[in-house]
Parts: C-alpha cells; structure tokens; sequence
C-alpha cells in the first residue's frame, strides 16, 4: 500500500515536472516570438518635428548639422541609434535641445556612430540620406522614438513615410544601397580621433559634459550660459 | 528527497520559514528582472552582445528569450511550485551569469552587466564587477538553500502531489 503510494506521488511528481518544464518553454519561446515581431513591426511613433531643414551635404567625416548655422551654441553628439543609454539620454534631454534648436540658439553636429549592431549602421546610413534630403531632424527623432525596432530598409523608408511624407525614389535607393556606408565608417573613425570612446557623448561649444551628472535643468542652464558668451 | 534537518521539528519548521524567504527574495529578483528586460529588447539584446561570447544571431534570441525565462521562474518560485527543480534551474541560470561577469572582467571589458536592464558598454572607469558578482553570489547561495531544503511555507508545492513530503506525511 505504502509503495503503491510512494509510486503514485513519483508518477506525479514527473508530470508536475513535465508539465512546468513545458510552461517554461512556451514562455521563452513565445517571448522570443513577440519579441521577433516587436522589433520587425512598422515605426509606430511618429514625432512632429518643425524641420523644413533645409538639404544638408553629407561629407566624409563631417557630422550632420541640425538647426541653424548660425545658432551661438553647438551641441556636438555622439550617439548611436541602438545604443541604449542613448535612447534614454534623448528620452530625458530631447525636449530642452530641439526647443532651443527651434528658438535658433542651437545647432546639433551629430555624429551617428554605428558599433553595436547591423541596425546601427543602417539607420546610420539612412539617416544622412534623410539629412541629404532635408527631413533630418523628424527622421533623427523618429528613429529614438522607434529605438526598439531592428532598422531593415522597409522600416527605415516606412518611418521616412510617416515623418515626411512619400519618400522620393532617391531616398529609398540611398537606403537600399546603403549609399553613405564610407560615411558612416569614417564618423566612426572621426569619432575614434577625438578620443570618443562611448555613447552618447555630448560637447557644448567644443566642451565635454559630463552626462551621467547632468539634468533637464542643468543643461537648460549651460546653454543658456552658452549662447550669452 | 527526506531532508535532513527533520530531526529536531522546530528546527525544520524554522528551515521552512527560511525557505519561504528564499523563495519569495528570488523570485521577485527574477521577476523584477526579468520585467524591467523585456520591456526594451533592443537593450537587453545589446547587453547580451555587449559580453562578446556569442555570435551576433544566437545573442539576439538570447536577449530575447532570456527575460521571459527569468519572469517563468520567478513566478514557479513565488508561487512555490516544484521548487527544488525550479531553484536549481535558477542556480545553474546564476553560476552562468557569474562566470560571464567574471569573463567580461578577465577579458577587460568595460560593460554593464545589464542584469536589470540596461547593460552594454560603459566608460572604463564605470564597471562595477565587484558589486555584480558579489550580488549573483548571493542570490546563487539562496537558490542553493532551496535546493537542499525546498520544503516551504505558503507554497502551492504543499497541496499538489509532486511536493517532496510536507510534515504531516513522514
């Protein structure tokens, strides 16, 4: 009886052990499946931008400049668009630079590198092809609103959509080509030879800030500071 | 699966409250882990890559799929269920978290061990390995208690069949 029992509670004791290991497999592996789609579905956010910015030249080692040329500040950036800290840096400070980019006090030199993955590099790319084509700045925000996404081409041309408008075809063969690949390598070089070894970094006026002590207000007050200079 | 501290009952009934402890202080930290990972699973693929030991496409279903794991056995845990087997899946999920830290340190990366979100690369000066293996060490030593004692209060591993023997049966 009491071995017919003990056999009993064993039998038991496997399925409860079948049954959660089975649990815990259709957790991971649907976790991994809805994850898979929320990194390949389309751009959602699609953040208004007042950036008739006009056309920019994309030159090799020169970073994108966003804003007016003759803000009296520069804000020189160094991110790249997977980048993590990056995405919560402009989550936190955005606000405060594109308003002071609008009141023409500031003009961003962003360099996008491209370290972490392929995402990187193709959103890098595409967004000196936006920049080339006049819509940089809303495609800059754009592409941190989406951070999440992996950034293949039809996510790329699908967010120039929602920002811009219909992209020309020469947007979508500069995507698809990946025409400012050289670009890229040598932002990342540029990077490289002014000893940045981390992103985001953030210059005011040429002049390092130290982000992991910065706050809303205290960025507000160096730029002001700066552009009284 | 008899224990060995049943001798002196008080004793066990005082193991089984601090199993209790260790189940519910692991699985939260699973849980809240694991949470605060998958809501952002560019990061948390980021910070798998950012220890440079697998290759690109197995660290992307890695970074996804790991945070779900951590929810699943925090929440077996939390509820009590087959805890033995579930705490030594956790033991073995920490003994490979600590030795990828310690990795990451040998090898003199600078990264965040992304453990609850975040992680990927840091500033030289901004690693904290010390504090991180210090802390898996910890958690490990509680999902090794469990392991040896997995009897428990306030555990659904009570009423279902496949508990190791509650007191009442020995």
């Amino acid at each position: 009886m009491a071995a017919e029992q003990a056999a009993a509670r064993k039998r038991d004791r496997r399925i409860l052990i079948m049954m959660i290991a089975a649990f815990v497999i259709v957790v991971v592996v649907g976790g991994i499946a809805f994850q898979a789609w929320r990194t390949s579905r389309a751009p959602s956010a699609a953040p208004s931008a007042a950036a008739s910015a006009s056309p920019v030249t994309i030159t090799n080692g020169r970073p994108i400049p966003l804003g007016s040329a003759d803000a009296p500040v520069t804000i020189t950036l160094y991110e790249d668009f997977h980048c993590p800290h990056c995405a919560d840096f402009e989550e936190q400070f955005r606000p405060i630079i594109t308003k002071a980019q609008e009141a023409g006090t500031v003009r961003v030199e962003l360099y996008p590198m491209a370290f972490i993955d392929e995402g990187s590099l193709t959103a890098a790319n595409a967004m000196a092809c936006a920049a080339e084509a006049g819509f940089g700045q809303a495609y800059y925000l754009g592409l941190f609103a989406n951070h999440t996404l992996q950034w293949s081409d039809p996510q790329l041309i699908d967010l120039a959509a929602k920002v811009a408008g219909t992209p020309s075809e020469e947007f979508r063969t500069c995507v698809t080509r990946r025409a400012h690949d050289d670009w890229v390598t040598s932002i990342n070089a540029a990077a490289d030879t002014n000893g940045v070894d981390q992103t985001p970094t953030m210059l005011i006026n040429g002049k390092n800030v130290d982000i992991a002590t910065l706050t809303p207000e205290s960025l507000q007050t160096m730029i002001n500071g700066a552009s009284q200079k | 699966m008899s224990s060995t501290i049943v001798a002196e009952p008080r004793l066990a009934a005082a193991a089984s409250w601090v199993s209790t402890g260790a189940r519910l202080i692991l699985g939260t930290v699973f849980l809240v882990a694991g949470g605060l990972k998958v809501i952002d699973p560019q990061s948390s693929v980021t910070a798998v890559r950012a220890y440079r030991l697998l290759p690109d496409s197995v660290a992307t279903i890695v970074g996804w799929g790991q945070p779900f794991l951590e929810i699943a056995l925090g929440l077996l845990l939390i509820a009590g269920v087959a805890t033995r087997v579930v705490a030594a899946a956790c033991a073995v999920l920490l003994m490979l978290f600590i030795a990828a830290v310690i990795s990451a340190a040998a090898r003199g990366l600078s990264i965040d061990c992304g453990c609850f979100g975040g992680g990927g690369d840091v500033a030289p000066g901004q690693t904290a390995y010390g504090i991180e293996i210090v802390r898996d060490v910890g958690l490990l030593l509680l999902a090794l208690w469990l392991v040896w004692h997995p009897r428990s209060r306030l555990a659904l591993d009570r009423f279902v069949g496949g508990a190791p023997a509650s007191r009442g049966q020995q």
